[in-house]
């Protein structure tokens, strides 16, 4: 039963990560990737459909941090008060601006909401570790920028696409740079083993991404990139052994909240699935 | 002011601005699942196009209005970690059903909805609409469920100095769920009734071309305060004798902010019922609107039920205190534990942050209703990808 609530936690931290780490890249990069207002609305559109359902997984991991570990949730969130805030403020900004972006003047709030976001969430995973949060903080900007500019490599077409495979190609040595440094300079942890699997399984990645860009396997190297960002997350919260059953609910509450969660899942999956599946075939 | 000021202070400033968005959200999703319903059934273009105008609405409040949400899900970690760690076993399944079940596939099937407008078929695409309705009532049903748990708490053994559940059926069956649970719903539906009311009052004042739509839009919103006002009373009404069994004094002692709030409810309640049943014969040959300053009322009226919203709930929760969970932690005792400074930070920066957002709700809905029902192809939000 434990097990099954840590593996839910898992997935969705991963699910938010993996899929808002694109929507954050985007955030950031759409203003180079298209040259005038009509481009960049273009570049911004691809990311839009996804976006409510790409959000909502961190909203659904908090909600499973809350009810299953409830002595975590209130332990690790007032332990990085002020790191929290300045994500939650970011959020907002990015939120409300992507959503009803209409006038130019709105990408002040969604870069600017990108960006502490993206580097908020890094000051955060830095602090768990004992690592260097700004190390950390230009580390996630550019595990997202480069997650962001493959997921337009693969949604764009023409002389968009080629800027955003440029992108993504710059971005590739120095988000393998900021693995090895994270590594190197980070404290004493519990273990380990979990921070030398997960940096080894994102260099292998960022390894992947490199010919898969230039295979014009678009799709493969989106799924490269999407893995990496799920990556550091699981592997600081694992190596820093942060989610101990001693933080979880007791067995009743899981009990009840067990069938809920079985029964939403799927539906979530499925749901999102087609909206994917959708953009596909109007693309 | 010291930390659990400033916390107390930013917990009912960034409720209060979250409330206004849930109430326009569930208010109107309510009313757009009804009119796209009826454009289904009826294949009349005015139904769609009110969908269409209602809908932008609709859709705006509750980008703004998810964006509150997330901050709300954070704080009680954040501030309030002496709640997570004596009752989340109990506090948090509640909460945790919320964000599953409601909130994620509600944002989902929202997704779906906006992004499949004229790509899937009518009927699938009715089906979401409804889909979204009902995940927002169960979100509100979920959340009602764990309030009432703060303000009576059940189902629950005290073991080790944490709180357990023992028994999930009671957090639903508390006497203080379910009327209040339906009090809020019905007050949703009133907000949704005069907001429709208003702005299409609105558009007469400034004598609107569009006679049908708004005629069909300022029916559907008087009719439907009308019907939903009396129950909204009776079951305000029916709370007290609830409330003076397990929460003794509270209306008795009521003073300050929650007695004027409890006040001010009752008064704006009573109005909106009285003047929704006055409206309601003038409906006919369009005496309301030929008469003029009825509309005028109509527009000056679209605060009312939010402030009577407010004024309700700041009764309930300030009636609790000292208590955080009524009778068994106090909420001095629930502070997490973050300096003043920090505590300064997050107040200054969410509250400076919500009011933007709902200057801005404020002035995008504005203007939207300003523009009125337009033919060109506008998409429902500007997360719909060109055609």
């Amino acid at each position: 039963m434990e097990g099954l609530w840590v593996a839910l936690l898992g997935l969705l931290t991963a699910g938010y990560f993996a899929l808002a780490g694109f929507d954050y890249g985007v955030g950031l990069l759409f203003r180079f990737v298209g040259r005038d207002e009509a481009e960049r609305t273009g570049v911004i559109r691809t990311m839009t459909p996804f976006f409510l359902g790409n959000e909502v997984w961190l909203v659904a991991a908090v909600g499973v941090l809350f009810g299953a570990f409830p002595r975590l949730e209130g332990e690790l969130l007032s332990a990085h008060h002020g790191s929290f805030v300045t994500i939650l403020v970011g959020l907002v900004m990015f939120t409300a601006a992507v959503q009803l972006r209409s006038h130019p003047l709105w990408d002040v709030p969604l870069v600017a909401g990108a960006l502490i976001v993206a580097a908020g969430w890094g000051v955060l995973l830095g602090n768990v570790l004992g690592g260097p949060p700004f190390l950390w903080a230009a580390g996630l900007v550019t595990m997202f920028l480069l997650h962001g500019a493959v997921f337009l490599t693969w949604r764009l077409h023409g002389p968009l696409r080629s800027r955003a495979v440029l992108l993504a190609r710059v971005l590739i040595a120095p988000s393998a740079a900021f693995v090895v440094a994270a590594v190197l300079l980070s404290g004493p942890v519990q273990a380990p083993t979990y921070g030398w699997a997960g940096a080894t399984l994102v260099l292998f990645l960022l390894g992947g991404t490199w010919p898969a860009l230039r295979r014009r396997l678009y799709l493969l190297a989106f799924l490269c990139t999407a893995t990496t960002c799920a990556v550091p997350a699981l592997a600081v919260f694992g190596a820093q052994a942060v989610v101990t059953t001693e933080t979880m609910s007791h067995a009743p509450t899981l009990e009840a909240l067990t069938w809920p969660a079985l029964a939403v899942l799927p539906l979530v999956l499925v749901f999102q699935w087609t909206t994917w599946w959708m953009s596909r075939a109007t693309r | 002011m010291d930390a659990l000021g400033l916390a107390r202070l930013q917990f009912a400033v960034t409720t209060s601005f979250h409330f206004l968005f849930v109430l326009l959200t569930l208010g109107l999703v309510t009313v757009v699942a009804v009119m796209q319903t009826r454009a289904a059934l009826t294949d009349k273009p005015v139904h769609a196009r009110m969908t269409r105008f209602w809908g932008r609405l609709y859709v705006v409040n509750y980008a703004l209005g998810i964006a509150t949400g997330i901050v709300m899900e954070f704080q009680f970690g954040l501030n309030w970690s002496g709640l997570s760690h004596y009752a989340g076993d109990v506090f948090g399944a509640p909460l945790a059903v919320e964000t599953l079940v409601a909130f994620f596939l509600e944002s989902t099937f929202l997704g779906l909805w906006i992004f499949g407008w004229d790509r899937l078929g009518k009927w699938v695409h009715l089906a979401l609409i409804w889909l979204v309705a009902l995940t927002a009532y169960a979100s509100a049903f979920w959340i009602m469920v764990a309030n009432a748990f703060l303000q009576h708490p059940v189902g629950h053994e005290e073991r080790d100095g944490v709180l357990r559940l023992v028994d999930f059926p009671a957090l639903v069956a508390n006497p203080l769920f379910g009327l209040a649970f339906l009090h809020v719903l019905l007050a949703a539906l009133t907000v949704g009734g005069v907001f429709l009311t208003g702005v299409s009052a609105y558009h007469f004042i400034k004598r609107t071309a569009e006679v049908d739509f708004f005629r069909r839009s300022l029916r559907t919103g008087v009719v439907l305060t009308a019907i939903v006002t009396p129950f909204l009373i009776g079951v305000g009404f029916g709370q007290f004798p609830i409330i003076g069994e397990f929460q003794p004094g509270k209306t008795e002692d009521v003073s300050g902010a929650g007695g004027a709030g409890l006040g001010f409810m009752i008064q704006i309640g009573l109005v909106l019922f009285l003047v929704s049943w006055l409206t309601v014969p003038l409906l006919f040959r369009d005496w309301v609107v030929r008469m003029r300053f009825p509309l005028y009322l109509m527009v000056i009226g679209i605060p009312l039920p939010f402030i009577a919203a407010i004024g309700g709930w700041l009764f309930r929760e300030l009636g609790r205190q000292p208590w955080l969970v009524y009778g068994l932690l106090r909420t001095e005792d629930a502070l997490s534990d973050v300096s003043r400074e920090g505590m300064l930070f997050s107040f200054i920066a969410f509250t400076a942050v919500f009011a933007v957002l709902a200057i801005a709700d404020w002035i995008l809905i504005a203007r939207l209703v300003r523009r009125g029902p337009v033919d060109a192809p506008a998409p429902v939000s500007p997360l719909v990808p060109a055609l």
